[in-house]
């Protein structure tokens, strides 16, 4: 089976490690496997808030060497925050000479072989931006194809109207980022016409959620949330699916706060895309983690006749 | 009796949703004389047309009236229309249903018995209308441009190329007009004298055009095809076919004048030139500033002139031409500093306008090219552009955007930057309005590379303090107010017309609008003519412009006359005045109604006569004459009387 | 004229633009920390029409871009404004001149917290919310609000 690298990120390692299962169950599923990098940091979550900050370019150019070094040229992230982190600071080492230059000789001058590679330097190859950083969801779209999915369908998720969610690292900056149309994306709804349920479109789906201010901020959070999920809910939606942690967290978790905040509120359950994938797939309930969600999810899937309680692989 | 037809169109909505058409036509058909009536939606377009065409065979009708909108539209449309279907066009009359009823009335029964009204009005007139042939009248295919500017030079070049002779005249020395001040121009930036030097030259030089400069338009009279002008050459005091323009006399005057041409920052004798690249470069001599008309002593130019082409005798003479056609190129001017009371009402020295700070800006200007201020040379650190002066200002001033101040002020900002690196400009703006051809390009280079900062208000005040002149405005964009001391500030004052617009308009019998620009016969359809025929239109006169635009404009009139000189002759409408010459007594009282000169006295025959090519037909003879000798074509006594009598309501 | 030192300042003083402070370098700094040159911002205001967390702040985006282009530095090191930015970059690609706002708001956060204005301390989040938010938000927001 094929082997692609794979960047977990934190999120997705540790508090989200239920996205991660289901990521990794159902690729296998569809013919390749998710090989997670041997050892990996953290990305940083946002790339340099400006050239000067060139240090924090460090971490995510070091694991991208690492996908080079080891004789790969694509890495797949599910974490639209990792995804935007890794691809941008690919951008920057790739197009500006200089910073590449200075990133590079932080990454040489914490390397153990340093004093060892001082001695000769031709065993030293500068990162100059060699891996593509990919989305699985582009993976998906792009290489793997929406139809090969189809395909495999082991559930048909008819009858769901879902929302697709894309807040914004996903789609931007665009000239970096490049995966769709920023004003007027596809690849969410694509993917769920993939998996047989009804993409509902709706006007909120590519504003943001308040992102990290959902810490330092959270009633403005609460606030743009709440105006996304109504939105989502007035369109027709079930339910609303995300492809980045930190929306997830935003959008579900949320719901408390909002429900107190807002009298005319209703709740949206809201899905990793992998999940939805990995249960269309056929995986059982049990490994999606869906008792983790502040929302719950049951009597969507309940709608279309999967009953998360009779769980199980078919 | 005649068989007359009646067409009344609905003109989609606008006449059928408040004048019911359908019983217009059938009302129409019990008229006396109306042989056929018949509706329909646009009885303009094709169709429509040929159904008129079609009915005037088929139904062999003497005469049609549309019932539709104005004359003005279409009158001349559905002639010819008759034209073709073999009627004389004055047997085609049209009764305005639409601007004189449908649109100005709501209540649809009263509206749908006024239109019906007035068929009957139109109905009475037609039956008397006699067959006309149009008025043959001859052509002087020689041009008169009046003006020197850019319009008028590129007019003149354009019919002058075309084989036609044309007479262009300049009320200053030399021809040039604004542009001859200017430093460089936007948005390519080329030097002004660079592009319009070789066009002077070539005015100047051209076997067609004969300039006629330090000249006015004294009289005219005639019409199109045949004016008779008047042209008054101004004393200059120089015989200029003498003079070789060597300039030893303006060395020598020891008068010093202030130079209009470089807004009163610098200099001149009383024998001078306006600038270098003067065409003609002949000097002239101000009456009012020359030490020797004042004091009777002095005659230092008349010394040094070794060919002796000075003449203090000189007077003026005016010489008369006939000509065809008259293209009006008189420009603009700037509104005066002077008159902006709250920006220091033209006492504040380090307060100049756009037309001075070309001056500066110009190579060949008083500082050649240094941007220095007027009250101490100093070159400013800090200048301050002041748009819509002036402009866009109802209640105080001119209602109307000037149209060039943002481009030209954005230039000066960016020529400031180029002379003066580490000067810093500001500029006080409304809007920023660059509609032209490279126009908001030229600006978003300018703010994105020249540090120029632009600033959204407009400013209330100026005044000095010590050696600064301070600025009080505002930045609604960040919503405070802005306080600059500053080294210089420039206004981009309105661009207003020429004072002696006024009194030359006058003299032609042309029209002005509201601001005083010469008034064009359509806003988008006829931009380059008069309503007054054989009057054309070109440049800033007709309202603000730009070069391209002027130059645009100028050959839209210039390609006007030449389709004019083009033809044999022209056609005059023969609904005129004419006289029946055993009634005439001679009063004259027609003569001195006629505002149009078209009534004379015959020596000959003992009566007045009428000037067919001359009337216009308003009919102020007629009325005036109490004899009734007078009679308008058409619009016969008896014609009047039956309409009367029809409209209201009789038979 | 000297400031009457017995009262208190006038709420809305006008700006006196001198050439100093339109080149005292805060605008340059700015260009130079964000890549991005300010003087291209003509004031459409999309950057602000489009902006999610525009209701949460003191001062709209384009006013900031505005203020950086009149050396106003003060007005947006204490505004708002760059802490409640998001980063969400809707402004940055709308923008018709193709200006990144979202690195001017992060070059205005590194110029604040440069001069020791640090917006958000371990000490201000909520523990509960602390063990629950994905590391994205909790990095992110130490990253963009705080040295
Ligand atoms: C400060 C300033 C900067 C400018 N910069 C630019 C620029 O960079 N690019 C650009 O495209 N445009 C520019 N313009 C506009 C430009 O000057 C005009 O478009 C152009 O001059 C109009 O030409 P004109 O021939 O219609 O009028 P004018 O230049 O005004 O010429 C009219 C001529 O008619 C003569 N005249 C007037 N009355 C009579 C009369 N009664 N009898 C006989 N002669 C008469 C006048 O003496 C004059 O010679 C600028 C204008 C100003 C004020
Ligand atoms: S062109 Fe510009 S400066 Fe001049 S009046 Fe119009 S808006 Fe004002
Ligand atoms: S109809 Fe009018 S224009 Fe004609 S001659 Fe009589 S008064 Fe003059
Ligand atoms: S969108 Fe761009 S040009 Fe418009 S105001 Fe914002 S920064 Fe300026
Ligand atoms: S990046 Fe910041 S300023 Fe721009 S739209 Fe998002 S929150 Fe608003």
């Amino acid at each position: 089976m094929a082997k692609i690298a794979y960047y977990p990120g934190c999120a997705l390692n540790e508090r989200s490690s239920h996205l991660d299962r289901s990521a990794r169950d159902a690729t296998v599923r569809l013919g390749f496997e998710l090989d997670e990098l041997d050892t990996w940091t953290c990305c940083g979550a946002v790339p340099p808030v400006s050239e000067e900050r060139v240090m924090n370019l460090v971490a995510p150019s070091r694991i991208l060497k690492d996908v080079r070094d080891s004789g790969r040229d694509i890495l797949i992230t599910i974490c639209d925050f990792c995804y935007n982190t890794l691809k941008r600071t690919n951008f920057i080492i790739k197009s500006d000479e200089i910073t590449r230059k200075r990133v590079n000789a932080f990454l040489a001058d914490d390397t153990p072989e340093r004093d060892y590679l001082e001695k000769d330097d031709s065993l030293w190859e500068d990162y100059a931006g060699e891996v593509n950083v990919i989305h699985l969801m582009e993976y998906l779209r792009d290489e793997l194809g929406y139809e090969k999915i189809t395909e495999s369908l082991k559930r048909s998720l008819k009858g769901l109207k879902i929302a697709p969610y894309y807040g914004c690292v996903m789609l931007r900056p665009q000239n970096e980022i490049q995966l769709d149309n920023p004003e007027n994306p596809s690849i969410i709804e694509d993917f769920i016409t993939a998996l047989d349920a009804k993409p509902v479109k709706y006007p909120y789906r590519t504003e943001c959620c308040g992102s990290y201010l959902s810490v330092s901020s959270p009633d403005a959070s609460t606030r743009l949330c709440y105006r996304i999920l109504t939105s989502a809910r007035n369109s027709g939606a079930d339910a609303v699916v995300v492809s980045c942690p930190l929306c997830f967290y935003n959008l579900d978790s949320r719901q408390k706060a909002i429900t107190e905040a807002y009298s005319d509120f209703k709740p949206v359950p809201i899905f990793y895309f992998t999940q939805l994938l990995s249960v269309a797939l056929g995986v059982e309930y049990g490994r999606q983690g869906f008792e983790k969600h502040y929302v719950d999810v049951t009597p969507v899937l309940d709608k279309i006749g999967i009953s998360t309680g009779k769980g199980g692989e078919e | 009796m005649k068989r007359i037809g009646v067409f009344v169109c609905h003109c989609g909505i606008n006449i059928a949703e408040t004048v019911d058409v359908k019983r217009v036509a059938e009302e129409s058909m019990k008229m006396d004389g109306v042989a056929y009536a018949q509706d329909y939606i646009y009885m303009c377009s094709e169709p429509g047309q040929t159904l008129v065409r079609e009915k005037i065979v088929e139904e062999k009708l003497d005469a049609i009236i549309i019932a539709a909108c104005s004359p003005n539209l279409h009158e001349s449309t559905f002639r010819a229309a008759a034209e073709e279907a073999g009627l004389n066009p004055w047997q085609c009359e049209i009764a305005n249903i639409r601007e004189q009823c449908s649109w100005v009335h709501s209540d649809r029964e009263k509206a749908t018995s006024k239109a019906i009204h007035i068929v009957a009005t139109i109905v009475q007139k037609t039956r008397l209308n006699e067959s006309l042939e149009p008025i043959p009248v001859s052509i002087t295919k020689k041009a008169l441009v009046i003006g020197g500017g850019i319009a008028g030079i590129q007019a003149s070049l354009d019919i002058a190329d075309s084989g036609y002779k044309v007479i262009l005249v300049e009320k200053d020395s030399s021809i040039g007009g604004h542009m001859a001040q200017l430093s460089e121009t936007f948005p390519t930036l080329d030097c002004s004298q660079c592009i319009l030097t070789p066009k002077m030259v070539a005015a100047g030089k051209h076997p067609n055009i004969e300039l006629m400069t330090y000249s006015e338009i004294e009289e005219v009279s005639g019409y199109v095809g045949n004016f008779k002008v008047k042209i008054r050459r101004k004393a200059s005091f120089v015989d200029w076919s003498k003079c070789n323009g060597c300039g030893l006399c303006m060395e020598k005057c020891p008068a010093k004048v202030s130079s209009a041409f470089d807004r009163e920052l610098a200099t001149h004798g009383a024998i001078y030139v306006p600038f270098p690249q003067a065409v003609p470069n002949k000097p002239v001599i101000d009456k009012d500033s020359c030490i020797y008309f004042k004091t009777g002593k002095c005659r230092l130019c008349e010394k040094v002139c070794e060919i002796g082409a000075i003449n203090f005798e000189q007077e003026d003479q005016f010489v008369e031409e006939e000509v065809g056609a008259i293209i009006v190129a008189t420009g603009f001017e700037t509104l005066p500093v002077a008159d902006l009371a709250e920006y220091g009402a033209g006492d504040v020295p380090d307060l100049i306008d756009g037309l001075a700070f070309e001056r500066l800006l110009s190579a060949s200007g008083p500082t050649v090219g240094e941007v220095r201020r007027p009250s101490d040379g100093k070159v400013p650190k800090e200048i301050v552009f002041v748009q819509c002066a002036g402009s866009r200002d109802p209640e105080r001033y001119k209602p109307y955007c000037s149209k060039i101040c943002c481009m030209y002020t954005t230039k000066h900002a960016l020529l400031y930057k180029h002379r003066v690196h580490d000067g810093q400009p500001y500029i006080f703006y409304i809007d920023i309005r660059t509609g032209g051809k490279g126009y908001e390009e030229f600006y978003h280079n300018a703010e994105e590379e020249e540090n120029i900062i632009y600033l959204r208000g407009k400013v209330a005040k100026i005044f000095r303090d010590g050696d600064k002149t301070v600025v009080w405005g505002t930045d609604t964009l960040t919503g405070r107010n802005i306080e600059i001391a500053a080294d210089l500030v420039v206004l981009a004052t309105a661009v207003v017309p020429k004072d002696s617009t006024a009194e030359l308009v006058k003299k032609l019998r042309i029209q002005t609008g509201p601001n005083g620009f010469l008034a064009e016969a359509h806003p988008k359809l006829r931009p380059v003519e008069s309503i007054n025929s054989g009057f054309f239109l070109a440049g800033a006169a007709q309202g603000p412009k730009d070069i391209p635009e002027t130059v645009a404009q100028a050959s839209g009139a210039a390609c006007k006359v030449i389709s004019l000189f083009s033809r044999d002759h022209l056609e005059q409408d023969p609904a005129v005045a004419w006289v029946d010459e055993d009634l005439c007594g001679s009063c004259r009282i027609c003569i001195s109604v006629c505002p149009y000169d078209a009534r004379e006295y015959d020596e000959e025959k003992e009566i007045v006569i009428v000037n067919e090519a001359l009337c216009e037909g308003c009919g102020s003879c007629v009325a005036a004459c109490a004899c009734g000798a007078t009679q308008q074509r058409n619009l016969s006594d008896s014609q009047i009387k039956s309409m009367v009598t029809a409209s209201l309501g009789g038979v | 004229m000297s400031e009457n030192m017995g009262l208190a300042p006038p709420k809305n003083p006008p700006i006196r633009l001198t050439l100093e402070i339109v080149n005292t370098g805060f605008k340059q700094r700015v260009n130079e920390l964000s890549g991005q040159n300010m003087d291209a911002c003509y004031q459409c205001g999309n950057c602000s029409s489009g902006c999610p967390l525009a209701q949460e702040m003191d001062i709209l985006p384009n006013r900031v871009i505005r203020l950086v282009q009149l050396g106003q530095n003060d007005d947006i090191i204490n505004s708002e404004t760059i802490w409640i930015c998001a980063s969400c970059f809707q402004c940055t690609v709308r923008c018709p001149k193709g200006i990144d706002i979202q690195a001017v708001m992060d070059a205005l956060r590194q110029i604040a917290m440069d001069e020791g204005i640090d917006h958000f301390g371990p000490d201000q989040i909520d523990p509960e919310l602390a063990a629950s938010v994905p590391q994205p938000g909790l990095v992110g927001v130490y990253r963009k609000l705080a040295t």
